[in-house]
């Protein structure tokens, strides 16, 4: 082994860049030993020089290029000014509404208004998701929940105030959407109404109430149709769809993915899923309207705690924004039902309730809540649908 | 010709088990990422939302190579090199990250530097929040990744023969210098291996990142994240278009593993 043999010589030897030693040193060595002894020197200059060069440049070249890439719009001097940001939270099904329709209006209407240019940051989940994550510190400072019992969450955990919601504009809710069905083309299995999903054989995709608010208003308005036709009938109801129940995603969107993966014969959802890609002709399932469901009423907080002081009046002024007629005729647009009902005439694809009902008739969400979603299907029909 | 004839049945039984299980999904992904078109594959990659989650994992992924190249070093060098008491544990810890789940790392994570966390509990009147922000996904990965670089450099330091340090002591060369000039030069290809795996792996990284990044987009959506909220939302195109690119670039990072140590480097070297 020659190496150490000129002792000195070669520390002081290899303070020089070893690439200029030994350019043909191998550069990567699959989790494999190397041997420290350097080439004999006289191969440098035979043929091959240059694709040595490549071999050893060429990587190093392509990594600070990817960099760079990668870094761009963070180095001095390339990007502009940073614009204020509002960060905001929604549940899963307001993703396209949001970004697509809300958030660019509302940038256009705050510039007229003050010369000032934003920029929103959001994420799109379960309500529940969004809650927790929102519990657990991410920084929203306003968030749009399918539950009123969510944002109740974040007021007693110190969020937001007490019930601050009730004070914005129609008690904090945003919009509206009744629950449906969908089927796949031709509803083969002849699913009418939520009675029809007990039957034995029907799959439903159903979302899951420990995350999706949209799988809470689901429970209600399945355990509700059962109780509108004879008392006692919800609980009945509830133990036939949830023995049936083969999927439980995370999140009202993400079991509308599955659903339309190919996977089971109904899935439970809101309307606007519906009535937003039949309006683009992207429908692929049928809908069934029951004859008596609820509709859901989604609910605005203002994350406090998150809120700088200096960004508050821009804050509230997005809130403001959303019952403005041209947020409420943008969500009509995507399939909300808007607050307002004169909006609701302009969108021609929303489909005819017999009986609709609302949480109010259950008592509010804070009966609903305790009483039926956890001591009827959480405690009652949960454990004995899966039995 | 023989060496092929023998092959043949042995290598083929490994294609078919391969096709299912590796090459036909990878392949779906571009499929499905190209079927609008190559300007749709484009306008997707090309948009804001998009741009900023792969530059910002490619940003996170060389942060945590820096970062591990430099722990992973040391944490290989103190175990290969010294003798103490405990060693053998702290070994282990070392390497636990590889044993326990993505998901509880993020979890307990999320349990200590969260707002709701012990040392979160004390930064928060501070103003300093890791978690849902880069340097909490950054922590995540540094934790999931260290493993690896430990693995690709500590087989290196115990095979190396003892006698170049010796040596390098005998003409009153310091510690610092004998890891410098002898140990340093010799771990190059483990020490590059390292890094590529661990740039490969946080480039990758979900379980822990969805934990601890809040998935904001345009300010903490990884790659990775953005895929999963594509294809939750249904907007399967979006997701595959950056898989696509995600996947091409660990094609280029493996290339460079493999060309630069197996044909190259190890090849050569085992051949001697």
């Amino acid at each position: 082994m020659p190496a150490l043999a000129a002792g000195g010589a070669f520390l002081s030897e290899c303070a020089l860049p070893d690439s200029v030693l030994y350019p043909e040193v191998p550069l990567i060595v699959l989790l494999m030993k190397t041997s420290v002894s350097p080439r004999p020197r006289g191969r440098v200059v035979k043929p091959g020089v240059l694709r040595d060069r490549l071999r050893f440049w060429g990587p190093i070249v392509l990594g600070a290029a990817l960099l760079l890439y990668a870094a761009w719009p963070w180095l001095p001097g390339t990007g502009v000014a940073r614009p204020r940001t509002v960060v905001f939270y929604g549940f899963s099904i307001l993703g396209e509404a949001m970004d697509g329709g809300v958030f660019p209006a509302f940038q256009k209407s705050w510039r007229e208004k003050t010369g000032e240019k934003i920029e929103f940051v959001s994420s799109f989940g379960g309500s529940g998701t969004v809650t927790n994550q929102i519990l657990l510190g991410v920084p929203a400072e306003i968030a749009l929940l399918a539950l009123e019992p969510d944002a109740r969450r974040i007021a007693s955990a110190g969020f937001a105030r007490r019930d601050g919601w009730k004070a914005l504009p129609h008690g904090g809710v945003v919009n509206r959407t009744p629950f449906v069905i969908l089927v796949r083309p031709g509803n083969p299995k002849g699913i009418r109404g939520f009675a029809d999903l007990a039957r034995p054989g029907v799959r439903v995709v159903h979302p899951d109430p420990l995350t999706s608010g949209g799988a809470n208003w689901a429970i209600l308005a399945e355990f509700g149709a059962g109780e509108r036709e004879r008392a006692g009938g919800g609980r009945e109801m509830l133990l036939g769809i949830w023995k049936n129940v083969v999927a439980q995603a995370s999140s009202a969107r993400a079991a509308r993915t599955q659903f339309e993966n190919g996977f089971g014969d109904a899935l439970v959802t809101y309307e606007q899923e519906a009535v937003w890609d039949r309006s683009r002709k992207k429908l692929r399932s049928d809908v069934v309207y029951p004859a008596s469901t609820i509709l859901s009423e989604h609910t605005l907080v203002i994350v406090d705690r998150n809120v700088r002081p200096d960004r508050r009046a821009l804050i509230e002024a997005f809130a403001n924004f959303l019952w403005s007629d041209e947020a409420q005729r943008i969500f009509v647009r995507y399939g909300f039902r808007s607050v307002d009902d004169r909006w609701n005439r302009g969108q021609p694809q929303f489909g005819t309730i017999a009986d609709p009902f609302s949480v109010a008739d259950f008592g509010g969400w804070t009966r609903a809540k305790p009483e039926i979603i956890e001591k009827v299907w959480r405690d009652d029909v949960l454990p004995k649908a899966h039995r | 010709m023989s060496d092929n004839r023998r092959a043949a049945v042995p290598a083929g039984i490994l294609v078919l088990v391969l096709l299912p299980l590796v090459l036909l999904p990878l392949g779906a992904v571009f499929v499905f990422a190209f079927r609008g078109g190559f300007p749709a594959f484009w306008n997707v990659v090309r948009s804001a939302d998009a741009q900023f989650a792969l530059r910002f994992s490619i940003l996170i992924a060389s942060a945590t190579a820096v970062v591990n190249g430099v722990l992973g070093t040391f944490a290989a060098y103190v175990l290969a090199k010294y003798r103490f008491f405990g060693k053998r544990p702290l070994g282990v810890v070392v390497n636990l990250p590889v044993a326990i789940p993505t998901v509880v790392v993020g979890t307990s994570l999320l349990l200590l530097w969260g707002p709701i966390g012990w040392l979160g509990k004390v930064l928060d009147p501070l103003g300093f929040h890791p978690m849902f922000a880069p340097v909490g996904i950054l922590l995540a990965h540094v934790f999931v990744t260290l493993p690896y670089m430990v693995g690709a450099v500590r087989p290196v330091l115990d095979e190396l023969e003892t006698t170049y340090e010796e040596a390098a002591y005998t003409i009153g060369a310091s510690r610092w210098q004998t890891f410098r000039f002898v140990i340093l030069p010799a771990l190059r290809g483990g020490l590059l291996s390292g890094i590529l795996l661990t740039f490969a792996h946080s480039l990758g990284e979900f379980g822990a990142t969805v934990m601890v990044s809040g998935n904001l987009r345009l300010r903490t959506q990884t790659a990775p994240l953005y895929i999963f909220a594509q294809f939750e939302a249904g907007k399967i195109a979006e997701a595959n278009a950056v898989a696509a690119v995600l996947a091409a670039l660990s094609f280029v990072i493996f290339f460079f593993l493999l060309t630069y140590g197996v044909g190259g480097g190890a090849g050569r070297a085992g051949r001697r």
